[in-house]
């Protein structure tokens, strides 16, 4: 039950440090701004209020990052993030795309949160997020600028994602010494459910992903499960909200349980017996969607593979985009476990 | 004062080996700051992430946030049409919502009457060595148009939808409340460098660290090899092992040839400008005038970056001017006077009819002595009679910039001034002592509104191969932009535009002391300059932004070219490399005597 607004604002404030508060109601208030009812979306404005950062070759605290082109014909960008050795005050052209030199560099492919519509490769929130997993992880982190709706539905974001995949696994730059590329996918929210389905694609076409790590990960159903009825309204979500990012990205006519949304729902894939990534899933105990990130959870137990669950009982979405709190810090830790352990 | 930039991440944002154990330490170090106020210290983790909020104001800006939500949520549409300025300042664009939405809705025209005022600048003596005047005394009937915010409606690079172009009043008045209210830098006396985080927080970088923003447009192994060897020759050429210059620029030349595409053509005009440095073989005089005019015409055909920076300039304008009865242009780099037709027609459509409109053009000798800015001018004024806009022009030739003297720019009483400069700063970083001279020539200008569009970059190191660097990435996402744009220009604007873009790279890279005119600094750079010569930003707001990205999206048939909105300031750059920037100033109001 949403119950009053008044009880909802000191409640979802009691949990966060004031400033991670400000943060993600001056998001909430932002994205309410550019969701029409009708279905549209406010593109300029939101190019305009989304604050962006421009891609640093010089290092700063031990990582630096370019730009590439994916896709030329499609325009698809991503950002590469690189850590820095030490003794390089500048890192040349040249040297960009120089080859990786430990015995074992792992490459996350990272996709950035928004539910489908919000934030870019290049949006500052995203650009701190994926300096910070390059440090933790000591990798290469590659964050994909995918298509996003409702100008362009599903499956876009999965085939910029799956793009992304197959340029990455054939850079001999990112090669380990085994001559192999080790890579990771990871992703928040709706970046999150990308993971689940390029991981899919990536299996399908003997692509081999050592992990899949999912913070806050997208996902829903035509049915309205408890969490969502407990936390509606309550702390910066609501289902309201949700509703609309599905009806924006998934095709027309379809509903929630269209397999992008609901992977394990009726329409969903089995995954009984294939050589699914193993998966770290995070989810924040005070996130209206829970329910359907457990089942998910639940989903890849139930197909035999192996999946870690990560469940933060006090905390909200957008909590790893300050260190401010001990969930961030503990979810680094785990990602950095979890990249680490194949070494 | 809290001197801490971004980069320097000893509050906890580190990228690399957080542990837990720093953890209790540090969020004991935020509690306290957040308890006791935090003086006037900004929050360093919001700050990082491009959020410009003090400590001492968190708890204001919270409430602020849920007064909005609560209204928001009674009447999600009441800020449907709100004009957005400047989203790093958290309370500032949180107080303007607020504002907008406290105040009773009032017709457009009782806004425009109570809001009346007219300019008061200096009276100076008029003396200068070449004048044409037009008067006009036809008025012209505006009709309302009612364009405003209208997604649908086409919009033609040449002239500015003219009520489009004007915010309510209301806005304007906000944004004025705003710049003085608001906590951030805009409303501190002229700031010192060392206060350049707060004023450029969401810029990487400080001004001696710089950004170096690469988007590689070209992985394949022979591009890759290109660079090498045009660095390996840079490198050389500051060392100066001309020898080995030499040969390996001839090896540049060699491979560029084979290169095709954008990377084959910048590569051809960084080898022939380094062949000259190490020549020595410079021209001297500067470029003929009217050449170089040419020159950039084809740029502006083939390419949206003069667009937009007209195109935003005048936005400022207008708004500057929203109210004048009597408003002077002073355009610091006339050429072929493009920018003037789109905002002589703006004022034309202006609600209450147009201003009588003064220009004066500034530019340098013609080499056959002909009248080119009389030429202009002339252009100009049948325009404007055309269309009913009275109009006067008058004409100046000078060398340099510097050497204005600003009593001979005939500023007259009760007529709002704005002061253009697209372009034309940076040549004052040449020589010790101009740009200060210019600057002070402004502001005893008076003007109510300063429009600089400056490149996106710094060429104005003091280290030839790290500008050299700059300049190689700066002017490869140029050449890129102008082949994969999608719209075909005609092989002679094409291969024009890049002549006049090799001139600048000739220039940065071939010349030194004070021929070497082509010094960009970035916008962070410039506002330190800016503020510490007494000027504050008009920030340019999301209506700019729209109609500049919808106007791109005509041009260019969509897809490379972005608008990015930066503290109050509008850039374009290709995909995610911004290359100019347009900024808008007014002098710093004094509260003291």
């Amino acid at each position: 039950m949403a119950g009053s607004n008044e009880v909802n604002r000191n409640e979802s404030k009691m949990v966060v440090p004031l400033n991670t508060w400000v943060l993600i109601s001056n998001f909430k208030l932002a994205y309410n701004l550019l969701r029409r009812p009708d279905g549209t979306f406010n593109r300029h404005l939101a190019e305009f209020l989304d604050r962006k950062v421009p891609a640093n070759a010089t290092p700063v605290d031990g990582v630096f990052s370019f730009d590439v082109f994916i896709n030329r014909s499609t325009s698809l960008l991503s950002r590469i993030y690189r850590p820095a050795h030490g003794e390089e005050p500048q890192i040349n052209i040249t040297d960009l795309e120089k080859p990786v030199t430990a015995e074992v560099v792992p490459v996350i492919i990272f996709f950035h949160g928004g539910s489908f519509a919000h934030s870019s490769a290049n949006s500052t929130i995203y650009d701190t997020l994926c300096r910070r997993l390059v440090g933790i992880c000591k990798a290469v982190v590659v964050s994909v600028n995918y298509r996003r709706a409702p100008e362009n539905r599903y499956p876009c974001a999965y085939d910029d994602g799956w793009a992304a995949l197959n340029w990455v696994n054939s850079r001999t730059w990112l090669q380990s010494k085994d001559s192999k590329v080790h890579i990771y996918l990871a992703g928040d929210s709706s970046g999150g459910n990308i993971v689940h389905h390029v991981a899919l694609q990536a299996v399908e076409s003997n692509i081999e992903v050592l992990g899949n790590i999912l913070l806050n990960p997208m996902f829903g159903g035509e049915e309205r499960t408890e969490s969502e009825k407990r936390f509606d309204g309550k702390y910066f979500v609501t289902i309201r909200d949700r509703d609309w990012y599905w009806r924006a990205f998934l095709p027309e006519g379809e509903d929630r349980d269209h397999p992008a949304c609901n992977p394990f729902g009726p329409k969903g894939k089995i995954l009984e017996g294939i050589k699914f990534p193993k998966s770290l899933v995070v989810v924040a105990g005070l996130d209206l969607i829970q329910d359907w990130q457990l089942a998910y959870v639940k989903g890849l137990e139930k197909a035999g593979q192996k999946v870690k669950l990560l469940y933060l009982e006090k905390a909200t979405i957008g909590f790893y985009l300050l260190p401010n709190n001990n969930h961030f810090y503990t979810v680094m830790d785990e990602i950095s476990a979890f990249v680490d352990s194949n070494c | 004062m809290n001197k801490r930039n971004h980069q320097d991440t000893s509050g906890g944002a580190g990228y690399g080996g957080i542990r837990k154990s720093d953890f209790q330490s540090k969020a004991k170090i935020w509690e306290e700051g957040q308890d006791a106020g935090g003086g006037g210290g900004v929050d360093e983790l919001l700050a990082v992430l491009g959020y410009k909020v003090k400590c001492s104001e968190m708890t204001d800006v919270a409430d602020k946030l849920e007064q909005l939500e609560m209204v928001m949520g009674a009447a999600p549409n009441l800020l449907r049409d709100t004009v957005h300025y400047n989203p790093s300042d958290l309370s500032g664009w949180l107080q303007s919502m607020l504002s907008e939405l406290n105040n009773s809705p009032n017709t457009f025209h009782d806004r425009m009457l109570q809001s009346h005022h007219i300019d008061d600048p200096l009276h100076v003596p008029a003396e200068s060595s070449s004048v044409t005047t037009n008067s006009q005394q036809q008025q012209f009937e505006t009709t309302q148009s009612s364009r405003i915010y209208n997604d649908d409606s086409e919009y033609d690079l040449r002239a500015i939808p003219g009520s489009a172009a004007y915010p309510q009043t209301q806005d304007r008045e906000r944004n004025q409340k705003r710049l003085k209210t608001s906590g951030g830098s805009n409303s501190a006396p002229p700031l010192l460098p060392s206060s350049s985080p707060i004023v450029g927080v969401a810029a990487a970088g400080t001004v001696s660290e710089p950004t170096r923003s690469i988007v590689l447009v070209d992985s394949h192994e022979t591009g890759v090899q290109l660079v090498h060897t045009l660095m390996a020759c840079a490198e050389a050429v500051q060392q100066d092992n001309l020898k080995l210059a030499d040969a390996l620029v001839k090896h540049v030349e060699l491979l560029a040839a084979s290169q095709a595409g954008a990377m084959g053509k910048v590569a051809t005009y960084f080898a022939e400008a380094l062949a000259r440095r190490i020549y020595k073989i410079y021209p001297q005089d500067c470029l003929d005038a009217s050449y170089s005019d040419i020159l950039q015409m084809h740029f502006y055909e083939t390419c949206p970056y003069l667009k937009f920076a007209h195109f935003t300039a005048n936005q400022a304008i207008l708004e500057a001017f929203a109210t004048a009865s009597k408003v002077h242009v002073i355009d610091f780099g006339l050429k072929q006077g493009m920018q003037w037709p789109a905002l002589i027609q703006a004022l034309a459509l202006r609600p209450g009819g147009p201003p009588a409109f003064r220009l004066t053009g500034i530019g340098p000798p013609q080499a056959d002595n002909t009248d080119a800015l009389q030429q202009v001018g002339w252009k100009l004024a049948q325009l404007a009679e055309a269309i009913g806009v009275e109009f006067q022009f008058r004409g100046f030739v000078a060398t340099s910039l510097a050497d204005i003297d600003p009593s001979m720019v005939d500023i007259r009483p009760d007529e709002a001034v704005a002061v253009n400069s697209v372009f034309e700063l940076h040549p004052m970083l040449a020589r010790p002592g101009a740009i200060d001279k210019v600057l002070s020539s402004i502001k005893s200008m008076k003007p109510k509104i300063l429009t600089i569009v400056e490149q996106e970059a710094n060429h104005n190191g003091p280290v030839f191969v790290e500008r050299f660097t700059e300049a190689l990435h700066y002017y490869s996402s140029l050449f890129d932009s102008l082949e994969g744009s999608g719209l075909v220009p005609s092989t002679q604007d094409l291969l024009m535009s890049e002549v006049y873009l090799g001139e600048q790279i000739c220039n940065v890279v071939a010349s030194d002391g004070a021929d070497r005119v082509e010094r960009h600094e970035t916008l962070s750079q410039w506002r330190v300059r800016m503020g510490t010569a007494g000027f504050e930003l008009v920030h340019l707001g999301s209506n700019a932004f729209k109609q500049a990205s919808m106007l791109l999206a005509l041009f260019a048939g969509g897809d490379g070219y972005r608008v990015e909105e930066n503290n109050g300031c509008l850039m374009l750059g290709w995909h995610t490399r911004p290359l100019i920037a347009t900024s808008a100033w007014q002098l710093i109001v004094s509260d003291s005597p």
